[in-house]
This record gives structure tokens, C-alpha cells and sequence, in this order.
């Protein structure tokens, strides 16, 4: 929840109603399923062309998935960019590896670090999904209307 | 599901693509070497200026007779080009796609957008059927071939907008939508479709013959 | 009035029907090996890239069709210019040139006598495709499997007995010539047609029919010539004919021999220059098709078609007029001269200079239909005259037009376009005067003293 708040208070000042709107939307779906993440409230600015936002059920995908680890997902990488074994990272959001500081960026870069933060999100379940040849892949499958 | 989907996403993809770019370069190159060979006046007649007029006449809605009085024809062929290009190479899904695998990105179009140009060149592609079968003197040259390039053409986005709009067995759609656009690329350097690129040159051509030996338009 | 005669004068014309001694008799000595071979040399040694990307890229799309007036006129799919191709070339290339001898009489007919050549097609075609270039390829084809159209062979022999279209004798030449010379004295006193006059500013060459059956038009030039004291000469020898039949029959080597002897006869006397007659076929074989099958860019001396030479006349004040020609004139843009060389708004300064009424057709210029006689076509003769006369249906709605805003005279610089004007204007009853700028000019020449 904190994380949430942070970042909206990080953000830049033309993104704030459209977010809030947003971040109110999700945050009642949110509370509506129960363990429910939506990716999205982290950093990713609506726009005209993002798709519907995704319920990530956490606990119900790891017992599904029969995850011990939480590495797998929340991976750390040392300064070499070597893949550290057994080392996890769930204290840090993605977005501070993967996005740089959202809130200080203009809003075409946010918009651009956006869709970085995407296509990681994007890479981290399907290539998973397509190696274990179980979840979805195809884009309407996380995104559902 | 899982194996349809990285063997059309992966393998296959690099194929259409491999296939698209050099079949391409190789028709043309072959074109190319026969003009040379056989057609070396060709060279001889083209003009840069008298091309470019031409071609430019040709690329303005209306900008030939035959346009104007060809209106319904012109509409749908000029949205439909524009939106055949623009769609696939801006719809957000593609530039998310360019971005997780080359980590490239542009501008992506709002979803609104890419569904309305989706609209208007399945729209366009019943206009042309409907061409196809209800008027005689095009019903006359008409093969089944042009129909099936009609359906390979409209497929992608029949299938696109399917897709994205989750109807019923949208999962199965995706990966038919992959595949379509995949066989639409490498159906380009071995069909009519090739047409997009041989343009600039039979215009170039005829406009160069006109504006340089016969000091006439051809517009 | 006899717009609606034009109108149920809508039969479908079949070619089935046309019977052709020529092209009877070819078909009768051709075997399919024989029809595969030919083929095979023609696309393989003779064409290249052009004829297959006219082949292979056309769209089907049908937008050529509103560029044809046969398509226009008949209202048959099978007359659009992507149509013929379909008939000939499309399915030989397909079939790698196994195709049968009815098939090759199907395809001779198409390509002789229902296209003009006359490129307006490429003017309707987004892509340009030159159908007009694909018909003169099936020309070629079947020139070398011997079936042609009987008029049009004869003539094409004639050229290589004679060296001009119409059988004329070398004697029978200079007889005509000196019998105009005296016609022409009528009018102005010690004219003279000089005969084979070294380093001319001007060569004046005509076309076959002309000392046959248009004398007339060589005194008339002759007196115009005269009249603005021109140093002009005529060649006394072959050479003097600039038509050229055998560019549409596909004889090809005796196009270049025609050519040849033609650009020869005016080099030797160093003319400075070819002045034509008002043909448009004759000057396409010279501008365009003869010298490029000679190896020139260009031709190898410059050539003036009468509309630029008369303009020419006109804005140098060579010569003068009496009075403005009364009676309204409208204009028909020959294809060989307007598309093949853009004479379209001479020919108008000259209608301007002097006419005192002058009436447009629609569509003109660049977009004018043919008279459907073009190409070779009226040359393929009698057997042919009804379906051609038929294809000119839209010419003559707008030579209707025409004469609905008063129109009375039809100018067409052109001795194909009046053959074909003709019989179009007597056929649907127009009742219009045909005349060519010759005539116009002579009738209202000033002489001088
Ligand atoms: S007659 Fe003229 S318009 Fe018709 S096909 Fe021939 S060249 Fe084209
Ligand atoms: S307009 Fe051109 S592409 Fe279309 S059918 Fe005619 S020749 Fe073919
Ligand atoms: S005869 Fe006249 S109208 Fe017909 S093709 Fe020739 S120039 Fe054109």
C-alpha cells in the first residue's frame, strides 16, 4: 500500500487525475478480489492504448504453480548483471531496477519506461508460461476485458 | 497451445520474415537483371523528374482522371493502403512486441484508432469482393487467386480485431491471427501483392515515357 | 436526333462472326510446336522484364477499362484493356506458350483489330501498365506464325516491294508530284515542288495514300510551303513514304528497313530537318517506334509533325490569312500526335489562328478517344469495318455533343483519325465535314503576289 502511495505522489503533475482515476478503479477491483495485484498501480500510466489492467492472484498462482522460492519471479542480478541463485528481491518494487525513478522523468519518458516496465512484466510470465507449457500467453488471456 | 504458440511466434516468425525480405530482394533483383538485359532501353528513358511527377499525380487522392471518375474506388483504395500500413506497425500490441524481443519502441496508436483503421480495411476488402463480383468488367478478369489474395490480405485483421476483442475462442484466434499475418508477408515478394514495390517503377516509367518522348501527362 | 440510333445500335460485336482470309489461311499451316516455338523466341530473345511485370503485376482491378473507348462503347468486359491482355499474353505466359491455333485466330483478332494501340489505357491504370505494348508483343507473335489480317498484309508487302504503303511506282511518284506541281500553279504562278534539293531547311515526306488518294493534300502543301518561301525539298525516290504498316503488322526488320530508308533519304540531301504531313501513325513510326528499333534514342534528324510546323508558321508570321474560317470548328486530338508527342495545344493556337469558332469536345487533349480506326485497324479492311465503326460509338456521341453546341467541320490532323472519322460520321448519321489543317490553311491562305 505504502508503494502505492509513494508513487503517486512521485508523480508528475499532467498524469495525476488520469491516474488517480485509474488507481481508483484498480484499487476497487483490488480490494474487491481478494489477493488480487494489479501490476499496473505500480508505475504504468493509462493511456489511450493500454489494455485492460491485469488481477494477478498471487497466492493462488504460487500454489497452482507450486513455487517454494520466491526468486524465481523476484529475481536479483548482481553489478555484472549475473543472475544471483537463491537471492530474492519481493522488498523492491520492479520498477526500481527496471524503470529508473518514474516520478522525475518527463512524461514522454515515463510514457516510453512504461512500456519497458511492460515488456518485462511481458517476458517474466510468458517465457515462464511457454517453458513450463502451462498459463497463458496470448495477450487477451492476462488482459481480460 | 503452448508449442503452437513459440513455434509461430518463434521459428515461423523468423521464416516470414527471412523469406519476406529476401524473396523481395530476390524478385526484384531478378526483375532488375532481365531490365538490364533485355530491357536496357528502359534505363535509357527513365527520368528522375517525369517519374517523380507522375508518381506524385498518382500518390494525391484524385490527382488523375481516372480517379475522379473511378470516387468510391479511389476512397477505399487510398484508406485502405493507409490504414493497411499504419495499423500493423502502430497498434500497441506490435509495438509492445518490437519492444520485448528488439527492445525498439515508437509511437503506438490509441486503441480507438487502431480499431476504426481495422474497420476500414476489412471494410475496404468487402468494397473490393464486392468489385470483384458485381461488376462485370472486373468480374471478367478476375482468377481465384485474387480471391484468395483478398482473404490473405483481410484475415490479419479480421483475425487482429477478433483477438483483441476476446470473442469467443480468442486464444486459438491469436495464434491464427500470428499465422495469417505471417503467410500475408511471405505471399508479398511471390504474388500480386508484390505490386507495392514494382509501383514506383511501372509509373516511373509510363510517366517518364510520357513527360520525356511524348510531352503529354499520364494523369 | 440519331443519338438514340447510336444508342440501339448496341450490338455485341463478334469477332467469332469476322471471317479473315489472312488470318484463315495462317492458322490453317500452324501445328502447336510450331505455335510453342515461335512463342518461345519471341518472349524469350525479343521482350524481358517489361512484358513480365505487365503481365505479372496487373491487378485485375478493371480501372484501365474506363480508358478504352471499344470497353466504353460495347459495354463488354471483354474489351477492357486488362481483358485483352487476359485473351492473348496472360494465358500464352501461363501456358508456356502451348496454346492451339484457335486460339492463336482469337488472339490475332483481339490484337489486330479491337486495340488502337493507342495508350490511353496507360493513362487509366494506376500502375501504367502499357497494354497497348502487350498487344504489339502478340502482334509480333503472330506476324511470325504467318496470321495476319489479309489488308493490312498486303500493304505490309507492298512497303517491301515498293518501299511505301500503297503499291505506288517509282514513275507513277514523280508523275504525281509534277501533276500537283501544275494543279498548285493553278493558284500560285511558278510554283514548284522542288524535287531532291540539297541542304533544304525542310525535307517534306508524306505518307503512301496521299499521292493515291489525297492528292490534293500535296499541292495544298506545296502552297503553303510557297507561300512562306520556304527552302523545302520532296525526294524524288523511295523514301519519300514515312508510313509505316509493317509496325503493326509486326514485320519489325522491314520497320526498320522503312525507317531506315526514310531518315537515309533525308540525311544524304542534308536536310535540316523532316517536315510530315498530318499522320499521326507515320510519325509515331518515326518519333517513337522506328528509330528505336534502329538503335536511336531519338531520331537521328529531327522530325516536325505539320501541327508543330504550321504552329510554327503561325507564330513567325510566315504566312497570312485572308479572313478567319467561319464555320464552327471542333478538333480531334489524334492519339499518335497528342499522347505520343503532346501536339494537343499547337494544334489549338492553330485553331485559334484561324478559326473564328471553335467548340471543345469532351474529355480532349491527352484524354480524347481514339477514332477506333488507329493502330492498324481500319488497314485490316472491309472484313472489319462494322465492329470497328461499332467501337467508335463513343467517339461519336461526342462528335454529338459536339455538333449539339454547333459544331459543323471536324478537324483531325491525322489520315488515320479521317478514314476513321469518316466512316464513323456516315455511320451514325453526324453529318459533319471532316478537314484536315491543310485544308483549312489553303482555303484561307493570303497569296502572296
Ligand atoms: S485501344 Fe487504346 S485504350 Fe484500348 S486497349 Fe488499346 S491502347 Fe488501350
Ligand atoms: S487498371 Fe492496370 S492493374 Fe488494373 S486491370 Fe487494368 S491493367 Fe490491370
Ligand atoms: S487513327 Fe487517329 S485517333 Fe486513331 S489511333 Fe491513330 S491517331 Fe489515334
Amino acid at each position: 500500500m505504502n508503494r502505492f502511495i509513494n508513487s503517486v505522489m512521485n508523480m508528475n503533475i499532467s498524469g495525476i487525475t488520469l491516474t488517480a482515476i485509474i488507481l481508483t478503479l484498480t484499487f476497487a477491483i483490488t480490494t474487491h478480489a481478494d489477493d488480487c495485484f494489479t501490476v499496473n498501480g505500480e508505475t504504468i500510466d493509462a493511456n489511450s492504448n493500454t489494455r485492460p489492467f491485469v488481477c494477478f492472484q498471487h497466492d493462488a498462482h504460487n500454489e497452482k504453480a507450486g513455487l517454494e522460492s520466491c526468486d524465481r519471479c523476484h529475481h536479483s542480478y548482481d553489478d555484472q548483471g549475473k543472475l544471483i541463485e537463491g537471492e530474492s528481491s519481493e522488498d523492491k518494487s520492479c520498477s526500481e531496477c527496471h524503470a529508473g525513478n518514474v516520478g522525475s522523468q518527463k512524461s514522454f519518458d515515463s510514457n516510453r519506461l512504461n512500456i519497458d516496465l511492460a515488456a518485462k512484466y511481458h517476458k517474466l510470465c510468458r517465457d515462464c508460461h511457454i517453458t513450463e507449457k502451462k498459463g497463458p500467453v496470448v495477450c487477451g488471456e492476462c488482459h481480460k476485458r | 497451445m503452448h508449442s503452437y504458440y513459440s513455434f509461430v511466434t518463434g521459428p515461423l516468425a523468423w521464416i516470414a520474415f527471412i523469406v519476406f525480405i529476401c524473396g523481395s530482394i530476390w524478385r526484384f533483383n531478378s526483375l532488375w537483371q532481365l531490365t538490364k538485359k533485355k530491357d536496357s532501353a528502359v534505363f535509357e528513358y527513365m527520368d528522375r523528374k517525369f517519374a517523380l511527377r507522375s508518381i506524385a499525380h498518382w500518390l494525391i487522392p484524385f490527382g488523375s482522371r481516372s480517379m475522379q471518375l473511378n470516387p468510391a474506388m479511389t476512397v477505399a483504395t487510398f484508406l485502405f493502403h493507409i490504414c493497411l500500413f499504419i495499423t500493423p506497425i502502430f497498434v500497441f500490441g506490435h509495438v509492445m512486441l518490437w519492444k520485448e524481443n528488439f527492445n525498439i519502441s515508437w509511437f503506438a496508436l490509441p486503441n480507438m484508432a487502431a480499431d476504426v483503421m481495422t474497420f476500414i480495411v476489412i471494410g475496404s476488402c468487402i468494397f473490393f469482393l464486392w468489385r470483384r463480383i458485381k461488376l462485370p468488367h472486373v468480374k471478367y478478369l478476375t482468377t481465384p487467386l485474387d480471391f484468395i489474395i483478398l482473404m490473405i490480405v483481410a484475415a490479419p485483421f479480421m483475425t487482429g480485431f477478433w483477438a483483441y476483442h476476446q470473442f469467443p475462442g480468442f486464444v486459438s484466434m491469436t495464434i491464427i491471427h500470428i499465422v495469417s499475418g505471417e503467410i500475408m508477408l511471405m505471399a508479398i515478394p511471390f504474388t500480386k501483392l508484390f505490386h507495392m514495390f514494382l509501383f514506383p517503377f511501372t509509373r516511373g516509367y509510363i510517366g517518364s515515357e510520357f513527360g520525356g518522348v511524348r510531352m503529354a501527362k499520364d494523369w | 436526333m440519331s443519338e438514340s440510333k447510336t444508342v440501339n445500335d448496341n450490338k455485341k460485336t463478334e469477332s467469332k462472326k469476322i471471317e479473315d482470309q489472312g488470318i484463315q489461311k495462317g492458322i490453317e499451316q500452324l501445328t502447336p510446336e510450331r505455335i510453342e516455338s515461335v512463342i518461345r523466341q519471341v518472349i524469350n530473345d525479343e521482350t524481358g522484364a517489361r512484358l513480365k511485370v505487365y503481365v505479372d503485376t496487373c491487378l485485375h482491378c478493371g480501372l484501365c477499362s474506363k480508358g478504352c473507348h471499344f470497353f466504353l462503347s460495347l459495354k463488354d468486359p471483354k474489351f477492357s484493356p486488362a481483358a485483352k491482355v487476359k485473351q492473348t499474353l496472360w494465358e500464352i505466359m501461363r501456358k508456356k506458350g502451348k496454346v492451339s491455333p484457335e486460339f492463336i485466330k482469337e488472339a490475332a483478332l483481339i490484337a489486330y483489330t479491337q486495340c488502337n494501340m493507342c495508350k490511353r489505357c496507360a493513362m487509366y491504370c494506376p500502375f501504367g501498365l502499357d497494354v497497348a505494348y502487350v498487344m504489339s508483343v502478340m502482334r509480333r507473335i503472330c506476324y511470325k506464325l504467318g496470321v495476319v489480317p489479309l489488308y493490312i498484309q498486303d500493304t505490309a508487302h507492298s512497303h517491301s516491294v515498293a518501299m511505301n504503303q500503297m503499291w505506288v511506282k517509282d514513275d507513277e511518284w514523280i508523275d504525281t508530284l509534277m501533276w500537283q506541281e501544275e494543279e498548285a500553279q493553278d493558284a500560285m504562278e511558278n510554283l514548284r515542288i522542288p524535287l531532291d534539293k540539297e541542304g533544304a531547311d525542310i525535307f517534306y515526306s508524306v505518307i503512301g495514300p496521299e499521292p493515291k488518294f489525297r492528292a490534293q493534300l500535296i499541292f495544298q502543301a506545296a502552297v503553303i510551303m510557297n507561300a512562306a518561301k520556304e527552302n523545302w525539298t520532296m525526294p524524288s525516290m523511295p523514301g519519300w513514304d514515312n508510313s509505316d504498316m509493317c509496325m503493326f503488322t509486326g514485320d519489325y526488320e522491314m520497320m526498320e528497313r522503312l525507317k531506315r530508308l526514310h531518315f537515309e533519304s533525308a540525311l544524304n540531301l542534308r536536310a535540316k530537318r523532316i517536315v510530315m504531313g498530318e499522320c499521326g501513325h507515320a510519325f509515331r513510326s518515326v518519333y517513337d517506334v522506328g528509330n528505336r528499333a534502329l538503335g536511336w534514342r531519338m531520331p537521328p534528324i529531327e522530325v516536325v509533325h505539320s501541327i508543330e510546323y504550321f504552329n510554327e508558321l503561325f507564330e513567325q508570321k510566315k504566312i497570312k490569312i485572308r479572313k478567319k474560317f467561319e464555320r464552327p470548328v471542333t478538333l480531334h486530338d489524334p492519339c499518335n500526335i497528342v499522347r505520343g508527342r503532346g501536339l494537343h495545344e499547337m494544334a489549338r493556337n492553330i485553331v485559334n489562328a484561324t478559326c473564328a469558332n471553335f467548340i471543345e469536345m469532351t474529355p480532349n487533349r491527352e484524354h480524347n478517344y481514339c477514332c477506333s480506326a488507329g493502330g492498324g485497324v481500319i488497314n485490316c479492311g472491309p472484313p472489319f469495318k462494322n465492329a470497328r465503326v461499332e467501337s467508335g460509338k463513343e467517339k461519336a456521341k461526342q462528335l454529338f455533343a459536339a455538333k449539339a453546341k454547333g459544331a459543323e467541320v471536324v478537324i483531325a490532323p491525322c489520315h488515320n483519325c479521317h478514314g476513321g472519322l469518316e466512316d464513323i460520321i456516315h455511320h451514325y448519321g453526324v453529318e459533319m465535314e471532316l478537314k484536315f489543317f491543310g485544308d483549312i490553311i489553303y482555303e484561307i491562305l493570303e497569296l502572296p503576289e
